[in-house]
């Protein structure tokens, strides 16, 4: 199982870099429910909602697998507010995916397996070379993977609870230019990288008291993910070697919990009116630590405040089945930053922001089916960097355009 | 018909996703407000000329912080900044006949190797005449106090070696020899805007000598003799087509790593080494006791009676980068024989040069004042650069080498410390000419070299 779980990591070929939500949430787990806002708790789409609400699944029918990626294409700029010189992001098109699983236990129609492997954390930035910032990041690339089993259960025709587990996975690699320069003019270079591992889960109830109107909630865990034996390289001028000893570090990155409630309406059978509100338990990223095993007197173990602060977000929706094959979908949400004044990053750039989404379905035939999502969203933050000093202002767009293929069996 | 319009639709979706958007963010617009720099004269002394690491060369020249401040005002109409520039490959030339240092590996008398500066003969030839390429913006001459840079003929090579200043002469036609002074050469340009920064040396050439030798420039007096009617005589003539002006003080030098970097109680001693001073007769007859650690120099004080004219240095007392440290580490210089005078500045003699720089420093506050000009306290600036600056996630202090800040002679600045005070300049210009310049991006410029 480990093995698979590495590979699937190494598959994943970027993480995604600051999309659909705050900090380094990604927001982009499912096609249906990207397209309506990504609101999806309170109603039962398809196997996706495995990891929007585990209690609903038991409510699909038979079996049905679900497989969708959604590339990321993200453009960053950077004006520096002393030198009026602004400077732009290279990121590289990042492809967050899900594959979702629901199975029939055979002899029961209420206890449904499933399982889900997916990417809610990560961020992949990478600035322009020589770049203002970059004696406090050149490039950071965070990917984590969940795989998630899980169990629902439907008690009886409106309730239904589930829970999955969560064995997380993810990849760090963090560098940054050193302010150390050699006779040919060359900069040093740190490069800090490493895998971590964690654990949680993901619970939810599902409740659908009349036809017209259901109601979710969900749970996610916070998973602590620790890099146990994490690789710092320096290339620095050859007299400084001594002074930057290439060794191991240690670190963690807290993934915060999410809390979730849903709401679904639907006034006719054409049309679905889906709501989210989630509460993100950011508060649990408040300092980033590494920890070098080999300390000298220039390489020092740092610690960094981010004091994120708790957040939430609304995420709205409606689906319109046009005929019996296709449906049209569109949403928005509005998340509020977890970032505070003053702390504000070139590796995570982060605002209050307004996603907008437009999505399409296309039922190719009774048990084959493609879903199409787009999401657009752009946000601006100024300010002065209380660490670094770093003063100006990011702005990012983010274009995810994500296509998922759905098969019932 | 359907199919039709789902693949128009992904087509419609390619195409936005394909053209969006790189996001722009516009800066505010530079504006010259009340300024005219279209002929800029910086005047001043080594620090004005980008003297570095002990010497005059390309390098640190292209950085000087008037060459950035010229960069940035080609913002707001700026015209052509001419320095006087050495050969790109020189090694320059610095004022011990030296070339530039350079930090290398050095072993020392105890064998034990480190990286330190060193040094090699300065390149002479580089000093040829270079007046047909003139008039030059830059007219910082390192070697130059505020009262030199009036005296005519300050560059004749007539008045005898020592006598006078091989970077102005470097400038001067042959028959400008006799007469020509720095002032007179900056105000024939007949700058629009002008910088002042200069007196440093009219208390560094005596610090420098340990108050050994050369004098301190005093406040009152004439012009060529007192600092502040020369200061005067400085800016009325080059404001006299009505240039406007940034006027910049004079840093303590308690902040310059050349007086702070052997520290008064240097003197590490194991127990033998201790009991072998405690034996020294004259030592143990005038009370002097030495202890296994630290412990402070032993400096001749000649306010003592002769033959035990010996004390230990007091703290705040400042002992000067020049003093031979192999002399130290192996051969008892400042313990087996105290420091001469030359080797320290003794409490007597850095009250006397902070005085001065507090005077120099009121008079240059209020001739800035009085004319409206903008002034930049680099004094100020040096503080709290001792204390570190942060920019952009890189700390910049005055710590030697590793601080970044100054260059290896311990008193002149890196590229990156000239950029972060080319921006102290900028700062002070916006502020009292309501212009726009943008700052100096100081992260693209370096502290000291490694090899």
């Amino acid at each position: 199982m480990i093995k698979l779980f590495k590979l699937i990591t190494a598959l994943s070929i970027a993480g995604p870099f600051m999309s659909s939500a705050q900090g380094y949430q990604v927001n982009l787990q499912g096609q249906v429910q990207q397209g309506m806002g990504g609101a999806g708790t309170g109603y039962i789409a398809d196997a996706a909602t495995l990891f929007f609400n585990p209690g609903g699944a038991s409510f699909l029918r038979g079996n049905s697998a679900n497989v969708g990626v959604s590339p990321t294409i993200s453009k960053g700029i950077f004006l520096d507010k002393n030198t009026n010189q602004s400077y732009t992001t290279n990121s590289p098109v990042s492809f967050p995916f899900a594959v979702y699983g629901t199975f029939e236990v055979k002899d029961s129609s209420k206890l449904k397996l499933g399982l889900a492997i997916y990417t809610p954390f990560g961020s992949t930035v990478e600035w322009e070379d020589g770049w203002a910032g970059r004696f406090v990041l050149t490039r950071l690339q965070l990917r984590t993977v969940f795989l998630q089993p899980t169990v629902s259960y439907k008690i009886n025709e409106k309730i239904g609870i589930g829970l999955g587990l969560i064995a997380a996975s993810g990849q760090v690699n963090l560098q940054r230019d050193l302010p150390v320069v050699d006779a040919a003019g060359n900069y040093g270079h740190a490069e800090l990288k490493g895998t971590a591992q964690g654990f949680g889960f993901n619970a939810g109830i599902y409740y659908q008291p009349v036809k017209k109107f259901s109601i979710g909630l969900s749970y996610r865990s916070q998973v602590n993910m620790k890099i146990d034996a994490g690789d710092a390289t320096f290339k620095v001028p050859f007299v400084l070697g001594t002074s930057f000893p290439n060794g191991r570090f240690t670190s963690e990155l807290p993934l915060p919990q999410v809390a979730t409630i849903g709401f679904a309406f639907k006034p006719n059978d054409q049309l679905t009116l889906a709501l989210d509100v989630n509460y993100v338990g950011w508060k649990a990223y408040d300092t980033l630590a590494f920890d070098y095993a080999t300390n000298t007197s220039v390489l020092s173990d740092t610690k960094s405040a981010r004091n994120y602060e708790n957040t939430v977000a609304f995420r709205l929706g409606a689906q319109y089945n046009v005929n019996s094959k296709f449906s049209a979908r569109i949403g928005c949400a509005y998340a509020l930053s977890p970032v505070q004044d003053g702390y504000v990053t070139p590796e995570t750039p982060d605002a209050d922001r307004i996603n907008f989404t437009l999505g399409l379905g296309y039922l190719v035939t009774k048990n084959f089916g493609l879903n199409a999502s787009f999401l657009f969203t752009t946000f601006k933050r100024s300010g002065n960097n209380i660490e670094t000093n770093i003063n100006g202002t990011y702005k990012t767009n983010v274009t995810v355009p994500g296509i998922s293929v759905f098969y019932n069996f | 018909m359907q199919h039709r319009s789902f693949k128009i639709s992904v087509f419609a979706l390619s195409v936005f996703v394909l053209f969006s958007c790189k996001p722009k963010l516009d800066a505010p617009a530079v504006d010259a407000g009340k300024l005219d720099v279209s002929k800029y004269v910086a005047f001043g002394n080594s620090i004005t000329s980008g003297y570095a690491d002990g010497a005059l060369y390309y390098d640190a020249q292209m950085v000087s912080y008037p060459n950035l401040l010229a960069q940035q005002f080609e913002l707001i109409g700026g015209g052509e900044f001419k320095q006087p520039l050495m050969p790109m490959s020189s090694v320059g030339y610095g004022g011990a006949g030296n070339s530039r240092y350079a930090l290398g590996l050095v072993t020392d008398c105890n064998n034990v190797t480190s990286l330190s500066p060193k040094t090699g003969p300065g390149d002479f030839n580089a000093l040829g005449g270079i007046a047909t390429e003139g008039p030059f913006n830059n007219m910082g001459m390192p070697g130059a106090k505020a009262i030199t840079s009036i005296y005519p003929g300050y560059g004749n090579p007539a008045n005898g070696l020592g006598k006078y200043n091989p970077f102005f002469t470097r400038i001067l036609e042959v028959s400008e020899y006799g007469n020509a002074s720095m002032l007179a050469k900056a105000a024939a340009q007949k700058p629009t805007f002008f910088s002042l920064f200069i007196g440093n040396n009219d208390v560094l050439s005596y610090a420098l000598a340990g108050g050994a030798a050369d004098s301190v420039t005093p406040s009152g007096g004439a012009p060529g003799t007192g600092f502040d009617a020369t200061i005067d005589l400085i800016i009325s003539t080059l404001s006299a087509n009505g240039a406007k002006g940034v006027i910049a003080n004079i840093p303590d030098i308690t902040n310059l790593p050349y007086f702070t970097l052997v520290p008064y109680n240097g003197l590490l001693l194991d127990s033998a080494k201790a009991a072998a001073l405690n034996a020294i007769p004259v030592y143990a007859t005038v009370g002097l006791k030495f202890t296994p650690g630290n412990n402070p120099f032993l400096v001749h004080d000649k306010s003592l009676p002769a033959f035990f004219n010996i004390r230990k240095m007091k703290q705040g007392e400042l002992v000067l980068l020049s003093t031979p440290q192999d002399s130290i580490k192996c051969f008892g210089l400042g313990s087996v024989a105290a420091f001469h005078n030359r080797h320290v500045l003794d409490e007597a003699e850095i009250a006397k040069i902070q005085g001065a720089i507090h005077s120099y420093n009121n008079k240059l506050k209020a001739v800035a004042d009085e004319k409206g000009f903008a002034f930049v306290d680099v004094n100020a600036f040096m503080a709290k650069c001792k204390k570190g600056i942060l920019y952009n996630g890189v700390t910049i202090n005055t710590t030697f080498v590793s601080g970044g800040a100054f260059s290896l002679d311990g008193i002149h600045l890196t590229p990156i410390g000239n950029a972060l005070l080319a921006n102290e300049f900028i700062k002070a210009i916006n502020s009292t000419y309501g212009s726009n310049i943008p700052q100096v991006e100081v992260t693209k410029y370096k502290g000291v070299t490694f090899p």
